[in-house]
């Protein structure tokens, strides 16, 4: 039982529902786009809000007492890390487009810095088994992702966008710290009311609201737990009053219509933006990540104990997959058509980067392959 | 149920055979017709560019066209203001200079500013509509199709009153280039929306061909995208395929006279590789 949970986690269903997009968009283009954008809008806009809730809700708990990041000491470099290969990826994307003239591709850097969490940890943790390997690479994707996630929930191609309807936010937050004061435990209060005002907040004023749960998390009730650990019945999680177990189940068949509504990409779609994510993302960002460290070594800041360059350059490999994520900043970034397609397939192209990352650890003899050398 | 009939395949069994021979335009050339001339992919700046500009300056002179409709990749490359003149000016000024007025679509490697060059006549709007006569033209920015530009058009293409309705933009929804083929995802969101409001004519660029498809849900569909580039070789014919030309560059010419639309397509040696007569029968 506790396995299966576990495998829960990594929401097994989302590969199943990318492949099955990949196949029937390229055996049947056109009714494979005519479902896929019939069920865009309530999966990509809807659903995947409480998908991005659980990933804050899991960073959340990793910083309260007893969790992993209970210390800032513990995080500093792997978030300097982030921020790095974040930059790193978005200058080799931006410089990638400039040097091929289609400047029309150029917004689309945020795609580049997109980090899929659930994919590089179920990698770190099968080649490192756990420990602050895991958990570096885990701050280096959540640093990535929030950095891309600001610069591309605003959506200036959105119908009649009301900035003055961010005030639906701010009271809905007022709603979330009236409930926290009167000891409101259910988490379906926090969701249907704060939750609902959020989203129509970040709806009319035109930021993406798929991000409407982030400023309600915070007073979602707690537990601490190691972020490199997705078993939630193991941290004491009680069903209800934890949102990450109440929407267990519901979350698998997001995941499952995420991978089906987004995957589906030609085969013969690829382009410009597609060689430039894929340049940014397994050059760009891993290089990024590597110099950054680095410079913060320099400057004083130290690894976690058991840490070796070797381990470093397997993890900044690792940060490379941008899979999912990337997939879902290409569908914030561009409408359908051709753009989004190519920097969709590069997304997904991502994927190359967990073989290298394993050769490259075997390499190194790093992690499961260890034959400790010099410390960093 | 309307219907459109081409007539003048002959030219398929040319294309097949690989012999070309220049021969009289059959475009009737009538005084009081729409003639437009249309170019796709076309601003490299180079010499075949150059040739193609020159091949249509030649057929101005006894077809005089009076508007040109740009298929998008107006300019490659860098786009400074000395680009816009090596690259579309200088090429196109004996067209520029008698009166010959060009209409954009912006494509993959133009630059969203572009809309703003006063030659390109775009209005400062990447996606935007016009009128000759009883002709109106829709011109889509196929880059980023988003929900406020389809929602422009479903409104546009309802107010319409003139009685023949061509689109053209970039990414082609029917196409049997090689390299890149039929934009799907692109298709589902415009086909709709082109079969609901009756529109006759769609003409794309972006595969470096030419192509002329087979009448779709009633819809004619060309790909004119060799008017600077080219994809040698790069036409996978199919049965889409009405007829093709993938040998050199080309560009084409358009007579709308009443209810027919003639269209010739022209290589850069003045070979015309393709020919027919599209015929409007629906009466709104």
């Amino acid at each position: 039982m506790r396995n299966w949970r576990r495998a829960l986690g990594y929401y097994p269903l989302l590969p199943l529902g990318g492949a099955t997009a990949l196949v029937w968009a390229n055996a049947a283009g056109d009714s494979y786009f005519r479902f896929a954008q019939s069920i865009a809008y309530p999966v990509n806009e809807i659903g995947v809000t409480f998908a991005i809730a659980s990933l804050a809700q899991e960073v959340l708990e990793a910083m309260t007492p007893g969790g992993t990041l209970r210390s800032w000491r513990a995080a500093v470099l792997p978030i300097v890390a982030g921020v790095g290969g974040t930059v790193a990826a978005a200058a080799t994307y931006a410089t990638y487009i400039h040097a091929t003239d289609e400047g029309i591709l150029g917004r689309g850097w945020p795609i580049a810095c997109g980090v899929d969490v659930f994919f590089s940890v179920a990698l770190a943790r099968a080649l490192f088994r756990g420990g602050a390997s895991v958990t570096f690479v885990v701050l280096v994707a959540i640093v990535s992702d929030v950095i891309a996630l600001a610069f591309s929930s605003w959506r200036p191609f959105v119908d009649r966008a009301e900035p003055g309807a961010v005030g639906l936010i701010a009271i809905a937050v007022a709603v979330s710290i009236a409930f926290r004061a009167l000891g409101v435990v259910s988490i379906w209060a926090y969701v249907l009311v704060a939750g609902t005002l959020s989203w129509f907040g970040c709806y009319w004023s035109g930021i993406h609201p798929a991000i409407a749960l982030l400023p309600i998390v915070p007073f979602f009730r707690r537990s601490p737990r190691p972020l490199d650990d997705l078993d939630p019945l193991r941290h004491g999680h009680a069903r209800y009053a934890h949102f990450e177990t109440a929407f267990e189940y519901p979350l698998q068949g997001v995941a499952f219509l995420f991978g089906l509504v987004n995957a589906g990409v030609l085969m013969r779609g690829y382009g410009t933006g597609t060689w430039a994510i894929l340049t940014a993302s397994l050059a760009g960002r891993p290089l990024g990540i590597l110099l950054t460290v680095s410079i913060a070594l320099m400057i004083g800041l130290r690894p976690p104990r058991s840490m070796r360059w070797n381990d470093l350059v397997v993890i900044a490999l690792l940060g490379s997959l941008g899979l999912t994520f990337a997939v879902f900043l290409s569908t914030a970034v561009f409408p359908d058509g051709p753009l989004l397609q190519e920097t969709k397939i590069g997304a997904i192209a991502t994927i190359v980067g967990a073989p290298i990352a394993f050769a490259l650890a075997r390499a190194l003899r790093v992690g499961r392959f260890v034959q400790r050398t010099g410390r960093v | 149920m309307r219907r459109i009939a081409v007539t003048g395949l002959a030219i398929v069994a040319l294309l097949r055979s690989g012999s070309f021979a220049q021969e009289p335009s059959t475009l009737p050339n009538r005084p009081d017709s729409l003639k437009f001339a249309a170019i796709g992919d076309n601003g490299t700046g180079d010499q075949p560019q150059y040739d193609v500009a020159q091949q249509m300056d030649r057929w101005h002179h006894h077809f005089a066209f009076d508007m040109v409709i740009m298929l998008g990749d107006n300019l490659y490359g860098s786009q400074r203001a000395a680009d816009f003149v090596q690259k579309f000016e200088r090429p196109y000024k004996p067209l520029l200079d008698a009166g010959v007025k060009f209409y954009a679509s912006l494509g993959n490697h133009d630059k969203t500013s572009n809309d703003a060059y006063k030659l390109f006549n775009m209005g400062g709007a990447r996606y935007y509509t016009y009128a000759r006569g009883y002709v109106r033209f829709f011109v889509l920015d196929s880059n980023i199709l988003d929900q406020p530009q389809l929602t422009w058009l479903e409104g546009a293409l309802r107010d319409a009153t003139e009685s023949w309705k061509i689109a053209y933009f970039h990414h082609p929804l029917y196409s049997d280039g090689g390299r890149h083929g039929s934009e799907v995802e692109l298709r589902v969101r415009l086909e709709p929306l082109f079969v609901k409001y009756r529109v006759n004519v769609v003409y794309s660029g972006h595969d470096h061909i030419y192509e002329r498809v087979l009448p779709q849900k009633g819809i004619y569909y060309f790909v004119a995208g060799a008017a600077g580039e080219l994809r040698f070789g790069d036409l996978k014919r199919s049965n889409l395929t009405a007829a093709g030309f993938d040998q050199d560059r080309s560009f084409m010419l358009n007579e709308i006279a009443g209810d027919d639309l003639f269209f010739e397509a022209i290589s850069r040696t003045g070979v015309t590789v393709d020919r027919g007569v599209i015929h409007r029968d629906g009466k709104r």
